[in-house]
Protein backbone atom coordinates (compact mmCIF):
# COMPACT_ATOMS: atom_id res chain seq x y z
CA UNK A 1 0.00 0.00 0.00
CA UNK A 2 1.52 3.75 -0.82
CA UNK A 3 1.42 6.43 1.75
CA UNK A 4 -0.92 7.73 -0.43
CA UNK A 5 -3.23 5.41 0.34
CA UNK A 6 -2.77 5.71 3.94
CA UNK A 7 -3.35 9.31 3.81
CA UNK A 8 -6.61 9.74 2.05
CA UNK A 9 -8.54 7.26 4.65
CA UNK A 10 -12.01 8.35 4.15
CA UNK A 11 -13.58 8.73 0.70
CA UNK A 12 -15.64 11.84 0.19
CA UNK A 13 -19.33 10.31 0.02
CA UNK A 14 -17.63 8.71 3.52
CA UNK A 15 -17.37 5.15 2.15
CA UNK A 16 -13.96 3.43 2.17
CA UNK A 17 -12.97 0.77 -0.91
CA UNK A 18 -11.91 -2.49 0.73
CA UNK A 19 -8.72 -4.96 -1.55
CA UNK A 20 -7.57 -8.15 -0.86
CA UNK A 21 -3.95 -8.68 -2.49
CA UNK A 22 -4.70 -12.20 -4.05
CA UNK A 23 -1.25 -12.98 -4.12
CA UNK A 24 -0.61 -12.51 -0.49
CA UNK A 25 -3.49 -14.11 1.11
CA UNK A 26 -2.99 -17.29 2.65
CA UNK A 27 -6.27 -18.09 3.68
CA UNK A 28 -6.28 -17.29 7.27
CA UNK A 29 -9.47 -16.33 7.24
CA UNK A 30 -9.20 -13.54 9.99
CA UNK A 31 -11.04 -11.57 7.98
CA UNK A 32 -14.17 -13.70 7.10
CA UNK A 33 -14.49 -13.92 10.97
CA UNK A 34 -14.25 -10.21 11.48
CA UNK A 35 -16.51 -9.10 9.04
CA UNK A 36 -17.94 -11.59 6.96
CA UNK A 37 -19.96 -9.23 5.08
CA UNK A 38 -17.41 -7.89 3.54
CA UNK A 39 -15.12 -10.79 2.80
CA UNK A 40 -15.80 -14.42 1.80
CA UNK A 41 -13.36 -17.28 1.24
CA UNK A 42 -13.43 -18.91 -2.24
CA UNK A 43 -13.93 -22.78 -2.74
CA UNK A 44 -10.03 -23.13 -1.69
CA UNK A 45 -10.47 -20.80 1.22
CA UNK A 46 -8.65 -17.40 0.12
CA UNK A 47 -10.87 -14.57 0.55
CA UNK A 48 -12.80 -12.56 -2.03
CA UNK A 49 -14.48 -9.56 -0.93
CA UNK A 50 -17.71 -9.57 -2.17
CA UNK A 51 -18.41 -5.40 -0.56
CA UNK A 52 -15.80 -3.77 -2.19
CA UNK A 53 -17.52 -0.32 -1.07
CA UNK A 54 -18.53 -0.10 2.08
CA UNK A 55 -20.25 2.42 4.07
CA UNK A 56 -20.29 3.35 7.81
CA UNK A 57 -21.44 0.33 9.01
CA UNK A 58 -18.52 -2.08 8.34
CA UNK A 59 -16.08 0.63 8.96
CA UNK A 60 -15.00 -0.52 11.75
CA UNK A 61 -15.06 -4.18 11.26
CA UNK A 62 -13.09 -3.88 7.91
CA UNK A 63 -10.49 -1.82 9.60
CA UNK A 64 -9.95 -4.35 12.13
CA UNK A 65 -9.66 -6.78 8.80
CA UNK A 66 -6.81 -5.10 7.99
CA UNK A 67 -4.89 -4.84 11.08
CA UNK A 68 -5.63 -8.64 11.92
CA UNK A 69 -4.37 -10.07 8.47
CA UNK A 70 -1.10 -11.76 9.41
CA UNK A 71 0.13 -11.77 5.60
CA UNK A 72 -0.89 -7.92 4.90
CA UNK A 73 -2.89 -8.80 2.04
CA UNK A 74 -5.84 -6.11 2.82
CA UNK A 75 -6.23 -2.61 2.20
CA UNK A 76 -8.54 -0.38 3.17
CA UNK A 77 -8.34 3.48 1.46
CA UNK B 1 26.23 -9.32 36.31
CA UNK B 2 29.75 -7.83 34.32
CA UNK B 3 29.45 -7.65 30.51
CA UNK B 4 31.20 -10.41 30.28
CA UNK B 5 29.92 -12.58 32.29
CA UNK B 6 26.57 -11.67 31.04
CA UNK B 7 27.49 -12.16 27.32
CA UNK B 8 28.65 -15.77 28.00
CA UNK B 9 25.05 -15.96 29.45
CA UNK B 10 23.34 -14.92 26.51
CA UNK B 11 26.21 -17.53 24.39
CA UNK B 12 25.07 -20.25 26.49
CA UNK B 13 21.55 -19.65 26.51
CA UNK B 14 21.82 -19.75 22.34
CA UNK B 15 24.25 -22.57 22.44
CA UNK B 16 21.43 -24.75 24.58
CA UNK B 17 18.41 -23.25 22.78
CA UNK B 18 15.35 -26.02 22.36
CA UNK B 19 11.72 -25.56 21.98
CA UNK B 20 10.58 -29.01 23.14
CA UNK B 21 10.76 -30.35 26.50
CA UNK B 22 12.27 -28.74 29.59
CA UNK B 23 13.26 -25.61 26.78
CA UNK B 24 9.45 -24.64 27.68
CA UNK B 25 9.75 -24.14 31.16
CA UNK B 26 12.12 -21.39 30.43
CA UNK B 27 11.07 -20.25 27.11
CA UNK B 28 9.31 -17.00 27.70
CA UNK B 29 12.08 -15.32 29.45
CA UNK B 30 14.71 -17.07 27.32
CA UNK B 31 13.21 -15.46 24.13
CA UNK B 32 12.82 -12.36 25.74
CA UNK B 33 16.32 -12.11 26.01
CA UNK B 34 17.14 -13.74 22.21
CA UNK B 35 15.03 -11.13 20.53
CA UNK B 36 16.94 -8.37 22.53
CA UNK B 37 20.32 -9.83 22.77
CA UNK B 38 20.79 -12.63 20.34
CA UNK B 39 17.82 -12.33 17.69
CA UNK B 40 19.46 -14.99 15.15
CA UNK B 41 21.78 -17.22 17.20
CA UNK B 42 23.21 -20.45 16.78
CA UNK B 43 21.95 -23.53 18.66
CA UNK B 44 23.97 -27.07 19.01
CA UNK B 45 20.73 -28.89 19.50
CA UNK B 46 19.55 -31.32 17.42
CA UNK B 47 21.99 -31.48 14.47
CA UNK B 48 22.36 -27.29 15.08
CA UNK B 49 20.41 -25.04 13.77
CA UNK B 50 20.03 -21.25 13.37
CA UNK B 51 17.31 -20.07 15.32
CA UNK B 52 15.49 -16.77 14.51
CA UNK B 53 12.82 -14.71 17.32
CA UNK B 54 11.61 -11.22 16.36
CA UNK B 55 8.68 -11.20 14.54
CA UNK B 56 9.68 -9.22 11.29
CA UNK B 57 12.71 -11.09 10.69
CA UNK B 58 10.62 -14.38 10.61
CA UNK B 59 8.24 -13.04 8.49
CA UNK B 60 9.97 -12.14 6.02
CA UNK B 61 11.43 -15.17 6.26
CA UNK B 62 8.21 -16.98 6.13
CA UNK B 63 7.25 -15.24 2.83
CA UNK B 64 10.72 -16.08 1.07
CA UNK B 65 9.94 -19.72 0.13
CA UNK B 66 13.02 -19.67 -2.55
CA UNK B 67 15.45 -19.27 0.21
CA UNK B 68 14.08 -20.53 2.97
CA UNK B 69 12.83 -24.19 1.96
CA UNK B 70 10.97 -26.76 4.05
CA UNK B 71 13.14 -29.72 2.53
CA UNK B 72 13.71 -32.27 3.94
CA UNK B 73 11.53 -31.25 6.43
CA UNK B 74 9.56 -28.51 8.58
CA UNK B 75 10.11 -30.37 11.74
CA UNK B 76 12.84 -30.25 14.13
CA UNK B 77 13.13 -33.35 15.02
CA UNK B 78 11.60 -34.93 12.14
CA UNK B 79 8.54 -37.05 12.93
CA UNK B 80 10.15 -40.22 12.31
CA UNK B 81 8.71 -40.68 8.46
CA UNK B 82 10.77 -42.26 6.21
CA UNK B 83 9.63 -39.89 3.35
CA UNK B 84 9.05 -36.57 3.13
CA UNK B 85 5.10 -35.39 4.47
CA UNK B 86 2.66 -34.03 2.13
CA UNK B 87 2.19 -31.15 1.38
CA UNK B 88 4.27 -29.71 4.90
CA UNK B 89 7.63 -30.65 3.70
CA UNK B 90 7.28 -30.01 0.06
CA UNK B 91 8.24 -27.09 -2.17
CA UNK B 92 7.22 -25.37 -5.09
CA UNK B 93 6.10 -26.15 -7.49
CA UNK B 94 4.99 -30.06 -6.29
CA UNK B 95 3.66 -28.47 -3.25
CA UNK B 96 1.44 -25.96 -4.85
CA UNK B 97 -0.96 -29.04 -6.70
CA UNK B 98 -0.67 -31.43 -3.24
CA UNK B 99 -2.08 -28.38 -1.26
CA UNK B 100 -4.98 -27.98 -3.75
CA UNK B 101 -6.05 -31.61 -2.98
CA UNK B 102 -7.09 -30.78 0.86
CA UNK B 103 -7.98 -26.70 0.87
CA UNK B 104 -11.47 -27.27 -0.48
CA UNK B 105 -12.27 -29.58 2.70
CA UNK B 106 -10.88 -27.13 5.41
CA UNK B 107 -12.79 -23.83 4.13
CA UNK B 108 -14.54 -22.22 6.61
CA UNK B 109 -17.52 -22.84 4.72
CA UNK B 110 -16.60 -26.75 5.29
CA UNK B 111 -15.90 -25.89 9.06
CA UNK B 112 -19.52 -24.37 9.21
CA UNK B 113 -21.17 -27.91 8.53
CA UNK B 114 -18.41 -29.43 11.22
CA UNK B 115 -19.53 -27.41 14.13
CA UNK B 116 -22.42 -29.39 14.97
CA UNK B 117 -20.04 -32.29 15.37
CA UNK B 118 -17.64 -30.50 17.40
CA UNK B 119 -20.23 -29.10 19.71
CA UNK B 120 -22.10 -32.09 20.20
CA UNK B 121 -18.90 -33.90 21.41
CA UNK B 122 -17.90 -31.24 23.31
CA UNK B 123 -21.11 -31.75 25.73
CA UNK B 124 -20.86 -35.68 25.16
CA UNK B 125 -17.27 -35.23 26.95
CA UNK B 126 -18.69 -32.98 29.38
CA UNK B 127 -21.21 -35.14 30.50
CA UNK B 128 -18.17 -37.14 31.65
CA UNK B 129 -16.83 -34.34 33.43
CA UNK B 130 -18.91 -34.14 36.24
CA UNK B 131 -17.63 -35.61 39.97
CA UNK B 132 -16.58 -34.46 42.73
CA UNK B 133 -12.81 -34.85 42.85
CA UNK B 134 -9.99 -32.92 40.71
CA UNK B 135 -10.92 -33.62 36.92
CA UNK B 136 -8.25 -33.97 34.20
CA UNK B 137 -9.38 -31.35 32.01
CA UNK B 138 -6.94 -32.74 29.24
CA UNK B 139 -7.35 -36.25 29.36
CA UNK B 140 -11.22 -36.33 29.59
CA UNK B 141 -11.41 -33.01 27.53
CA UNK B 142 -9.08 -31.66 25.69
CA UNK B 143 -7.28 -34.56 24.31
CA UNK B 144 -10.56 -36.27 23.10
CA UNK B 145 -12.45 -33.54 21.74
CA UNK B 146 -10.31 -32.98 18.73
CA UNK B 147 -9.21 -36.68 18.17
CA UNK B 148 -13.26 -37.64 18.25
CA UNK B 149 -14.04 -35.00 15.51
CA UNK B 150 -10.67 -35.74 13.63
CA UNK B 151 -11.85 -39.78 13.57
CA UNK B 152 -15.42 -38.64 12.07
CA UNK B 153 -13.75 -36.29 9.42
CA UNK B 154 -11.22 -38.81 7.99
CA UNK B 155 -13.56 -41.56 8.54
CA UNK B 156 -11.70 -43.55 10.63
CA UNK B 157 -13.13 -45.81 13.81
CA UNK B 158 -13.58 -44.10 17.20
CA UNK B 159 -12.35 -47.45 18.52
CA UNK B 160 -8.67 -46.62 16.97
CA UNK B 161 -8.75 -43.46 19.19
CA UNK B 162 -6.43 -45.02 21.71
CA UNK B 163 -3.88 -46.41 19.35
CA UNK B 164 -3.79 -42.97 17.43
CA UNK B 165 -3.23 -41.61 20.61
CA UNK B 166 -0.51 -43.63 21.49
CA UNK B 167 1.34 -42.84 17.83
CA UNK B 168 1.11 -39.15 18.44
CA UNK B 169 2.80 -39.15 21.56
CA UNK B 170 5.91 -41.29 20.52
CA UNK B 171 6.01 -39.24 17.51
CA UNK B 172 5.71 -35.87 18.83
CA UNK B 173 6.82 -36.15 22.39
CA UNK B 174 9.33 -39.13 22.59
CA UNK B 175 11.28 -37.76 19.08
CA UNK B 176 14.09 -35.59 21.23
CA UNK B 177 14.87 -38.33 23.48
CA UNK B 178 14.12 -41.83 21.62
CA UNK B 179 13.93 -41.21 17.81
CA UNK B 180 14.56 -44.53 16.96
CA UNK B 181 10.99 -45.38 18.87
CA UNK B 182 9.41 -42.32 17.11
CA UNK B 183 10.26 -43.93 13.89
CA UNK B 184 8.45 -47.34 14.65
CA UNK B 185 5.81 -45.32 15.62
CA UNK B 186 5.44 -43.42 12.73
CA UNK B 187 5.91 -47.04 11.06
CA UNK B 188 3.12 -48.72 12.54
CA UNK B 189 1.00 -45.60 11.56
CA UNK B 190 1.43 -45.59 8.23
CA UNK B 191 1.13 -49.36 7.80
CA UNK B 192 -2.62 -48.72 9.44
CA UNK B 193 -3.24 -45.73 7.20
CA UNK B 194 -2.08 -48.00 4.39
CA UNK B 195 -4.75 -51.12 5.23
CA UNK B 196 -7.33 -48.64 5.46
CA UNK B 197 -6.91 -46.83 2.23
CA UNK B 198 -6.74 -49.85 0.59
CA UNK B 199 -9.76 -51.74 2.09
CA UNK B 200 -11.53 -47.98 1.59
CA UNK B 201 -10.44 -48.23 -2.37
CA UNK B 202 -12.49 -51.25 -2.48
CA UNK B 203 -15.31 -50.51 -0.47
CA UNK B 204 -18.13 -46.97 -1.33
CA UNK B 205 -16.87 -43.86 -1.63
CA UNK B 206 -17.55 -41.71 2.06
CA UNK B 207 -17.54 -37.86 2.31
CA UNK B 208 -14.38 -37.65 4.66
CA UNK B 209 -10.97 -36.80 3.95
CA UNK B 210 -9.48 -40.45 3.22
CA UNK B 211 -12.17 -40.88 0.09
CA UNK B 212 -10.81 -37.14 -0.74
CA UNK B 213 -7.21 -38.00 -0.78
CA UNK B 214 -8.43 -41.53 -2.78
CA UNK B 215 -10.39 -39.53 -5.69
CA UNK B 216 -7.68 -37.04 -5.76
CA UNK B 217 -5.73 -35.84 -9.32
CA UNK B 218 -2.49 -34.20 -9.47
CA UNK B 219 -0.85 -33.31 -12.85
CA UNK B 220 -4.20 -35.79 -13.88
CA UNK B 221 -3.20 -38.76 -12.40
CA UNK B 222 -4.30 -40.33 -8.55
CA UNK B 223 -2.15 -40.33 -5.74
CA UNK B 224 0.25 -43.11 -5.77
CA UNK B 225 0.27 -45.68 -2.20
CA UNK B 226 3.28 -43.66 -0.88
CA UNK B 227 1.39 -40.08 -1.73
CA UNK B 228 -1.33 -41.34 -0.23
CA UNK B 229 0.09 -42.30 3.40
CA UNK B 230 2.43 -39.36 3.25
CA UNK B 231 -0.07 -37.02 3.23
CA UNK B 232 -2.66 -39.26 5.10
CA UNK B 233 -0.09 -39.33 7.82
CA UNK B 234 0.32 -35.38 7.92
CA UNK B 235 -3.43 -35.06 7.95
CA UNK B 236 -3.45 -37.59 11.28
CA UNK B 237 -0.41 -35.97 13.09
CA UNK B 238 -0.94 -32.12 12.45
CA UNK B 239 -4.08 -31.66 14.05
CA UNK B 240 -4.90 -33.46 17.37
CA UNK B 241 -2.17 -33.10 19.39
CA UNK B 242 -1.50 -29.65 18.58
CA UNK B 243 -5.12 -28.16 19.21
CA UNK B 244 -5.26 -30.44 22.09
CA UNK B 245 -2.58 -28.55 23.64
CA UNK B 246 -3.82 -25.06 22.92
CA UNK B 247 -7.20 -26.12 24.09
CA UNK B 248 -5.42 -27.59 27.25
CA UNK B 249 -3.38 -24.21 28.01
CA UNK B 250 -6.14 -21.79 27.15
CA UNK B 251 -7.97 -23.55 29.98
CA UNK B 252 -4.62 -23.74 31.90
CA UNK B 253 -4.46 -20.05 31.81
CA UNK B 254 -8.37 -19.43 32.63
CA UNK B 255 -8.03 -21.82 35.74
CA UNK B 256 -5.79 -19.39 36.85
CA UNK B 257 -7.45 -15.94 36.01
CA UNK B 258 -10.86 -15.82 37.51
CA UNK B 259 -11.24 -12.22 36.49
CA UNK B 260 -10.73 -12.77 32.09
CA UNK B 261 -13.00 -16.48 33.25
CA UNK B 262 -15.45 -14.99 33.77
CA UNK B 263 -15.66 -11.44 31.25
CA UNK B 264 -15.72 -14.75 28.39
CA UNK B 265 -18.54 -16.29 30.53
CA UNK B 266 -20.73 -12.99 30.65
CA UNK B 267 -19.54 -12.53 26.98
CA UNK B 268 -19.34 -15.69 25.22
CA UNK B 269 -18.60 -13.42 21.31
CA UNK B 270 -15.50 -12.45 23.01
CA UNK B 271 -14.00 -16.28 23.27
CA UNK B 272 -13.12 -15.94 19.59
CA UNK B 273 -10.94 -13.03 19.60
CA UNK B 274 -9.42 -14.47 23.06
CA UNK B 275 -8.61 -17.83 21.13
CA UNK B 276 -6.16 -15.60 19.05
CA UNK B 277 -4.57 -14.81 21.89
CA UNK B 278 -4.08 -17.81 23.35
CA UNK B 279 -2.58 -19.03 20.44
CA UNK B 280 -0.45 -16.28 20.37
CA UNK B 281 1.08 -16.62 23.59
CA UNK B 282 0.08 -20.22 24.26
CA UNK B 283 0.74 -22.10 21.19
CA UNK B 284 1.84 -25.99 20.69
CA UNK B 285 3.93 -25.18 17.58
CA UNK B 286 6.72 -22.86 18.82
CA UNK B 287 8.64 -23.24 15.92
CA UNK B 288 9.17 -24.37 12.66
CA UNK B 289 12.49 -24.72 10.83
CA UNK B 290 13.61 -24.51 6.88
CA UNK B 291 16.76 -24.81 4.71
CA UNK B 292 18.82 -22.52 3.20
CA UNK B 293 18.49 -23.08 -0.11
CA UNK B 294 21.99 -20.45 -0.94
CA UNK B 295 24.00 -18.30 1.40
CA UNK B 296 21.68 -15.21 2.90
CA UNK B 297 21.64 -12.76 5.73
CA UNK B 298 19.42 -12.65 8.24
CA UNK B 299 19.15 -9.57 10.59
CA UNK B 300 22.96 -9.31 9.48
CA UNK B 301 23.91 -12.95 10.28
CA UNK B 302 25.37 -15.01 7.29
CA UNK B 303 23.77 -18.26 7.18
CA UNK B 304 25.13 -20.49 4.30
CA UNK B 305 23.29 -22.71 2.23
CA UNK B 306 22.10 -25.98 3.41
CA UNK B 307 21.98 -24.94 7.24
CA UNK B 308 18.94 -25.23 9.54
CA UNK B 309 17.04 -22.19 9.92
CA UNK B 310 14.34 -22.54 13.39
CA UNK B 311 11.75 -19.93 12.61
CA UNK B 312 10.69 -19.22 16.49
CA UNK B 313 7.30 -18.21 15.96
CA UNK B 314 6.62 -18.64 19.55
CA UNK B 315 9.50 -15.74 20.42
CA UNK B 316 7.87 -13.49 17.49
CA UNK B 317 4.58 -13.69 18.91
CA UNK B 318 5.65 -12.03 21.75
CA UNK B 319 7.80 -9.68 20.35
CA UNK B 320 7.42 -6.37 21.87
CA UNK B 321 8.02 -4.61 18.67
CA UNK B 322 5.39 -5.99 17.13
CA UNK B 323 2.96 -7.03 20.11
CA UNK B 324 2.83 -4.05 22.98
CA UNK B 325 3.32 -5.64 25.98
CA UNK B 326 4.15 -8.65 24.11
CA UNK B 327 4.64 -11.16 27.75
CA UNK B 328 1.01 -10.57 28.63
CA UNK B 329 -2.23 -12.12 28.15
CA UNK B 330 -4.76 -9.55 26.70
CA UNK B 331 -7.84 -11.66 26.02
CA UNK B 332 -9.42 -8.99 23.92
CA UNK B 333 -5.88 -7.71 22.17
CA UNK B 334 -6.74 -6.07 18.72
CA UNK B 335 -5.03 -5.93 16.76
CA UNK B 336 -3.35 -9.72 17.21
CA UNK B 337 -1.85 -10.68 13.41
CA UNK B 338 -0.07 -12.99 15.22
CA UNK B 339 1.53 -16.39 12.96
CA UNK B 340 1.09 -19.02 15.33
CA UNK B 341 -0.31 -21.17 11.96
CA UNK B 342 2.73 -19.95 10.42
CA UNK B 343 2.49 -17.54 7.36
CA UNK B 344 3.38 -17.74 3.46
CA UNK B 345 2.63 -20.78 1.55
CA UNK B 346 2.76 -22.89 4.04
CA UNK B 347 0.24 -21.57 6.20
CA UNK B 348 -1.31 -24.49 8.34
CA UNK B 349 -3.87 -26.27 6.15
CA UNK B 350 -6.07 -27.12 9.23
CA UNK B 351 -5.65 -23.65 10.87
CA UNK B 352 -10.06 -22.86 10.04
CA UNK B 353 -10.64 -26.40 11.98
CA UNK B 354 -8.34 -25.69 15.20
CA UNK B 355 -9.53 -22.72 15.33
CA UNK B 356 -13.43 -23.94 15.33
CA UNK B 357 -12.41 -26.64 17.93
CA UNK B 358 -11.07 -24.33 20.58
CA UNK B 359 -13.89 -21.62 20.06
CA UNK B 360 -16.54 -24.11 20.85
CA UNK B 361 -14.74 -26.40 22.87
CA UNK B 362 -14.01 -23.20 24.91
CA UNK B 363 -17.26 -21.62 24.81
CA UNK B 364 -18.99 -25.52 26.06
CA UNK B 365 -16.69 -25.53 28.55
CA UNK B 366 -17.45 -22.11 30.11
CA UNK B 367 -21.29 -22.49 29.50
CA UNK B 368 -20.93 -25.96 31.58
CA UNK B 369 -18.45 -25.10 33.67
CA UNK B 370 -18.35 -21.31 34.45
CA UNK B 371 -16.46 -21.55 37.43
CA UNK B 372 -13.13 -23.92 37.45
CA UNK B 373 -9.27 -23.44 38.93
CA UNK B 374 -6.47 -25.65 39.33
CA UNK B 375 -6.65 -27.95 41.58
CA UNK B 376 -4.37 -28.17 45.13
CA UNK B 377 -0.82 -29.19 44.01
CA UNK B 378 1.76 -27.81 42.26
CA UNK B 379 0.83 -25.69 38.94
CA UNK B 380 0.92 -28.02 36.08
CA UNK B 381 3.48 -26.81 32.86
CA UNK B 382 2.08 -24.41 30.59
CA UNK B 383 2.89 -26.74 27.65
CA UNK B 384 2.41 -30.27 26.50
CA UNK B 385 -0.83 -32.65 26.65
CA UNK B 386 -0.10 -33.83 29.88
CA UNK B 387 -2.51 -33.58 33.54
CA UNK B 388 -4.46 -30.83 33.77
CA UNK B 389 -6.40 -31.18 36.93
CA UNK B 390 -8.86 -28.75 37.57
CA UNK B 391 -11.17 -27.83 40.39
CA UNK B 392 -14.74 -27.93 38.73
CA UNK B 393 -17.96 -26.18 40.58
CA UNK B 394 -21.28 -27.25 39.01
CA UNK B 395 -22.60 -23.94 37.28
CA UNK B 396 -26.14 -23.60 35.85
CA UNK B 397 -27.11 -26.86 34.05
CA UNK B 398 -28.32 -25.97 30.70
Amino acid sequence: MSSADHNSRSMENGTRRVEVDRSRCQGHNRCVALCPDVFEPDEFGYSVVRLPEVGREFEERVLMAERNCPENAISVS
Amino acid sequence: MSSHASDEHVRTLARDFSHHDEGLDVAFDVYRELRSRCPVGRSERYGGFWFVTRFDDIHRAEQDWETFAVAPGMLLPPMGHVRPGIPIDIDPPRHTAYRRVMLPAFTPQQIDSVEPLVRRTARELLDGVAGTGPVDAAERYAIPLPMMVFCELAGLPIADAAMLGDWIDRIFYVRTHDYADTERAAAECCAYLLDHLRRRRSGPLRDDLLSRLLTAEVDGRPLSDEELVDYGFVLLTAGLDTTSWVLRSSLWYLAQNAEDRARLVAHPELVAIAVEEFLRCLSSVQAMARTATRDTDLNGQRVSKGERVLLVFGAGNRDEEKFADGDRIVIEREPNPHMAFGVGIHRCLGSNLARRELRVGLEEFLGRYPDFSLAPGPVPPWYGIGPLPLHVSRGSLR
